[in-house]
């Protein structure tokens, strides 16, 4: 009866802190990880396990003590009855979370220097685009002209003020 | 004098003139279109590797097929006859040289030809292949580039997993004091029963050495003397019944 009561008040006070633990999709994860950073993505994934397999170990609940055989077989008068009513009025404190904040913390400048990263990849992907656009617009070869050569690409100009001379360019560049 | 130039047959010229039947380059018209059309694939067509087609179908409609040919040797005669051309030591020699040199161009001229299309060939082929390499770089860098962004998007889970080993460790630093809290009452309880187990057993070896103590204690010497002339005296009944019972 008392032992009852004690234990639901304990799993309520429980279920109130439990921070959720979300199932993590690993091989996803591991998915993403680009491969020169794979050996921190190896010692972060042993040590969640190593966590995990400790908490797994422990059982939820400690066993319930059995006090009507404690009040059966000890002798002096009050002493399981106090033992019971004090055990039964304690409430063991939850460890303090320190780490979350600062885990918040990171997660925010993470975010901030992926954007940041996320707009330069972008401005890459103009660029390339830009070229690509060229590449695709231009005329095939062989009905190009000199001229149009030297539009498109221009350092296959040929320099004629810096070299007056026929072949117009170094004889080492030929 | 310029016309004896062309009709002494520069050999350069014709040179030019057979590579350029051979090849493709020849501008016909001098209009500025943009974008350039493309260029013809082959020179206009000769006959005889001097004179053009146009001629021939110029004067076909009114002079049918040999029209052009009359023409020319109504031509040549003409000016044989009227000796505007003069037959002398140069006829000769430029016969001579025009045969060797129609002799040169049909055998050697379409390699030749094949030989320098070639090498534009490869000029065109190498820049395609540069073109070609760029292009394919620049898709590689556009998908690098995307595939970096999607690595990017899973930044979350790095956080989660972190969030999630904290709220382990707590959970089992919670579970653990509750552990601890219940086997420490429960030590303490089974230490007063082990306790009592104790004091009981040794209440009861010491009762019953004291009892035995006592009982040793109370045997007086008195009672021992009887105790063993009783045991005496039993025995001889005993004795006496046996004898009695062997003898019989």
């Amino acid at each position: 009866m008392r032992n009852d009561a004690a234990f639901g008040r304990m799993s309520r006070e429980m279920a109130g802190r439990r921070a959720a633990i979300k199932a993590i999709d690993w091989v996803a994860f591991a998915e993403r990880v680009p491969p020169n950073q794979r050996a921190m993505f190896n010692s972060l994934k042993t040590r969640s396990d190593s966590v995990a397999a400790k908490l797994a170990s422990l059982p939820e609940k400690p066993a319930p003590i059995n006090w009507t055989y404690y009040r059966s077989v000890v002798a002096k008068a009050g002493m399981v009855d106090e033992f019971e009513k004090k055990f039964a009025e304690l409430t063991v404190p939850e460890p303090v979370d320190t780490q979350t904040a600062k885990i918040d913390a990171q997660e925010q400048e993470a975010n901030k220097t992926a954007a940041a990263y996320l707009e330069a990849s972008k401005a890459h992907i103009a660029e390339y685009e830009k070229a690509l656009e060229k590449f695709r617009n231009m005329i095939p070869f062989d009905q190009m002209t000199i001229e149009d050569l030297n539009n498109t690409f221009p350092e296959t100009k040929l320099d004629k003020a810096k070299h007056p001379y026929w072949p117009h360019k170094p004889i080492a560049d030929l | 004098m310029l016309s004896r130039l062309v009709l002494t047959s520069n050999p350069v010229l014709l040179l030019l003139l057979s590579l350029v039947q051979a090849s493709r380059s020849f501008h016909q018209s001098s209009q500025s279109l943009a974008p350039v059309p493309p260029l013809p694939e082959k020179g206009g067509k000769v006959r005889h590797g001097i004179f053009p087609e146009e001629l021939f179908t110029l004067l076909y409609p009114k002079t049918g097929v040999t029209g052009p040919y009359m023409l020319g040797t109504g031509l040549l005669l003409y000016m044989l006859s009227k000796e505007i051309y003069v037959i002398n030591h140069e006829t000769f020699a430029a016969a001579s040289i025009g045969a060797v040199v129609i002799y040169g161009i049909k055998k050697f001229g379409p390699s030749v030809a094949a030989f320098a299309d070639k090498l534009n060939e490869d000029k065109v082929a190498k820049a395609q292949e540069v073109k070609d390499q760029a292009m394919a770089s620049l898709a590689q860098g556009i998908e690098d580039e995307k595939k970096e962004q999607w690595r990017v998007e899973g930044r979350h889970m790095l956080f989660d997993a972190k969030r999630n080993n904290v709220a382990m460790l707590l959970e089992t630093n919670y579970r653990e004091r509750l552990h601890m809290v219940t086997n420490e009452v429960k030590k303490r309880l089974d230490y007063q029963v082990q306790l009592q187990n104790l004091h009981r057993r040794m209440e009861q070896e010491h009762l019953v050495n004291w009892v035995e103590q006592s009982v040793i204690k109370s045997i007086t010497p008195q009672q021992e003397k009887e105790s063993i002339a009783k045991c005496i005296a039993d025995l001889k009944v005993l004795a006496k019944n046996t004898q009695a019972r062997a003898t019989v």
